[in-house]
């Protein structure tokens, strides 16, 4: 299902999000959950977004499903603008993007049995009945792992974190979406049940040509599934590239220390790493200029004066940095 | 104004360094009477901690790992639990010892930090009146005395203006402030022995960072010995002297920390080892996952609890539980009827 290609600009986004904006409350009050965030997901791949808890992360995640309604910026699917849609058409819009959510227990509804639960976008939509409804969940179900006869009609406590969390992948397919939206689907479960889901997930992703936005604050999880990763601070984007690249040679300061933080299990790797002081400051009352000046060894005058817009500093890679920790190679355009 | 100073607290709670163990464990099991049965949360674990050495316990959830810390600080309802082995702290038997008894031996000689600093705090309470609390009832301190103690204790653990985080409610404090606190007040009565029950799980990377080198920092300024308990191979990888891997309750694998991430013989250790991701592999990398689920306690599986996982068992594995057997590293154990080869020898 991936979209033609514009000749000569390499593939066209499947999701482009420009400036991207959520506050929650007005005047004083106002928090700025998330602000001018832009990216693409291009149809195929897998994007990760980062961060630390209220850097925004969930909240983009769910301003692009509209959960939440962005207060600027525009979010396009498949050249489509759905940032103003409203009823039927968004409840459409709906239908080709999907969410899974970090709880998997309080996301399913407990009166109700598994089978109903993944039937209930085709029910609403009135896809399908009978026999052929049953049949394409059974079909679901077993894709997922889940046995549907001999536990289609349980109900939802008698499932462990991550079944839970199978019923979960198994409705988010249930309309067929080109989009799913992961939102930490993984921090709640044990690691070796994470593995099998992480699995599942690139199994499901191949089989049914989905792209993923995958929401997570663990790096290492996010690198083992992510073709692309975006790192957010407060709000703001600071780096957006190529998993490998984003890792191997990180351009932004505050990268540099997510990635020196993350704890690899093995005891021949770096006991004591360089530790980011402090903690981020309140989005009531943001930084002036780059978000991160406050916290950032490297930082300048002209980090408070001027925020630092998204430069490329490789191809594909691109920092909002006033001082990155690569060489810039294409200076704006 | 009283002019204690807080000295005259510190000389009743020193360290006596006479042995070498400060912990003894012995045969510990904590059966839990649930409706379904008698529930075996921890089967047999044995034991010894050293003074200043630094364990980790790891395991999945289910593993035991939790009930073990709580059993040692004497936490568990009496009413529906049943404790039987030995645990000795400072030669002192904690198995069985009253609820007074524990009570002089909490804070002073032993003490706990739990997962959720939230939960753990009173929410409708000043920080540094929780911190007063221990100072004052634990070590009979006067309030000006324990005022005075609770700002230090503040600024030990890293909480900037501490007088004006004194006044605070848990509320007003970020994630990582509130479990600086819940450091502090353990550290109030200079325990010996500190349980760091998964006292990093739930912070950001970059906070979780800042607490584990706190850690680092106190155990050996203070000269405390540390259980730190965690399901995170990552922090027990660079943290801890030795670790100890538990499965359903009982202890599947323990021994010096590196000796066990290079040359473990327990097929769940290198499970746990391979399934988890890894900031150096590639994107879309396929991680070995272990089939199923951690088993039900309330119905383990005879024999080894692992077997219906592992790839390796064998009919004997169903049938008889394996008991710990030495390696040739000293103090290097598993509980395996087929283990993994020793690193050099051959593959199976």
């Amino acid at each position: 299902m991936t979209t033609p290609a514009p000749a000569g600009v390499g593939p066209a986004a499947l999701l482009s999000v420009r400036d991207l904006t959520v506050t929650f409350g007005r005047g004083a009050h106002a928090v700025s959950a998330v602000d001018a965030v832009s990216f693409d997901i291009v149809a195929g791949e897998t994007l990760g977004l980062v961060g630390e808890s209220g850097c925004g992360k969930s909240t983009t995640g769910r301003a692009l499903m509209r959960i939440v309604t962005p207060t600027a910026g525009t979010v396009e699917l498949d050249g489509v603008d759905i940032t103003h849609q409203r009823g039927r058409a968004l409840r459409r819009t709906r239908t080709r993007m999907q969410m899974i959510f970090q709880d998997p227990i309080s996301s399913l509804n407990p009166r109700r049995r598994v089978r109903d639960i993944v039937a209930e976008p085709l029910d609403c939509w009135r896809q399908m009945r009978g026999p052929e409804r049953d049949a394409f969940i059974d079909d679901l179900l077993l894709k997922v792992g889940i046995d549907p006869l001999t536990h289609g009609d349980r109900y939802p406590r008698s499932f462990s974190g991550g079944q839970c969390q199978r019923i979960s992948i198994a409705r988010s397919l249930a309309m067929r979406p080109q989009l799913l939206i992961c939102d930490e689907m993984v921090s709640a479960l044990d690691v070796s049940v994470q593995a099998q889901i992480l699995n599942l997930l690139e199994d499901l992703k191949a089989q049914y040509g989905l792209t993923l936005l995958f929401i997570a604050h663990d790096l290492a999880v996010v690198k083992n599934v992510s073709d692309r990763v975006a790192v957010m601070y407060l709000g703001r984007l600071c780096e957006i590239g190529p998993s490998t690249t984003l890792y191997e040679s990180p351009a932004h300061p505050y990268t540099t220390y997510l990635l020196g933080a993350a704890l690899e299990a093995d005891p021949t790797s770096r006991a004591r790493p360089d530790v980011l002081e402090g903690e981020p400051p309140s989005p009531l009352n943001p930084p002036s200029g780059c978000r991160f000046r406050t916290r950032c060894p490297r930082a300048s005058d002209r980090c408070a004066s001027e925020t630092p817009a998204l430069r490329e500093v490789a191809p594909g890679h691109r920092v909002a940095c006033h001082f990155p920790l690569v060489r810039v190679v294409d200076d704006g355009a | 104004m009283s002019a204690t100073p807080e000295r005259t607290t510190s000389a009743t709670t020193a360290p006596v360094a006479s042995e070498p163990v400060l912990l003894s464990v012995r045969d510990l099991t904590t059966t839990f009477a649930t409706n379904a049965g008698p529930l075996r949360a921890v089967d047999g674990v044995s034991f010894d901690l050293g003074r200043e050495e630094v364990l980790g316990v790891v395991g999945e959830s289910g593993s035991g790992k939790t009930v073990l810390s709580r059993t040692i600080m004497g936490l568990l309802a009496r009413s529906r639990v049943t404790v039987s082995g030995s645990v000795r702290l400072d030669g002192v038997e904690i198995v069985g010892a009253s609820e007074n008894a524990m009570r002089q031996l909490w804070s002073t000689r032993v003490a706990m930090v739990f997962q959720d600093p939230m939960t753990s705090l009173n929410p409708v309470m000043r920080v540094g009146h929780q911190i007063d609390e221990v100072l004052r009832v634990r070590l009979g301190l006067s309030r000006t005395a324990a005022r005075a103690r609770s700002l230090e204790l503040l600024s030990l653990v890293g909480i900037p203006s501490p007088a004006e985080r004194y006044r605070a409610y848990p509320g007003q404090l970020s994630g990582g402030m509130r479990q600086r606190v819940v450091i502090a007040i353990a550290l109030a009565g200079a325990p010996a022995l500190l349980l760091a029950d998964e006292p990093t799980t739930g912070l950001d990377v970059t906070i979780q960072a800042q607490i584990l080198n706190l850690l680092d920092d106190l155990t050996a300024r203070l000269h405390m010995s540390v259980v730190l308990v965690t399901h995170d191979l990552g922090v027990v990888a660079t943290r801890t002297s030795r670790i100890m891997v538990m499965y359903a309750g009982r202890v599947v694998e323990s021994g010096p920390t590196a000796d066990v991430f290079a040359d473990h013989r327990m097929p769940y250790t290198r499970a746990l080892l391979e399934c988890s991701p890894r900031v150096s592999n590639a994107p879309h990398t396929r991680l070995a996952a272990i089939p199923g689920r951690p088993p039900n306690l309330a119905a383990l599986p005879a024999g080894c609890s692992f077997a219906p996982r592992c790839a390796y068992a064998t009919e004997r594995c169903h049938r008889e539980v394996p008991a710990l057997v030495e390696t040739t590293t000293p103090g290097h154990q598993y509980a395996c009827w087929n283990p993994l080869p020793a690193r050099g020898g051959p593959r199976p």
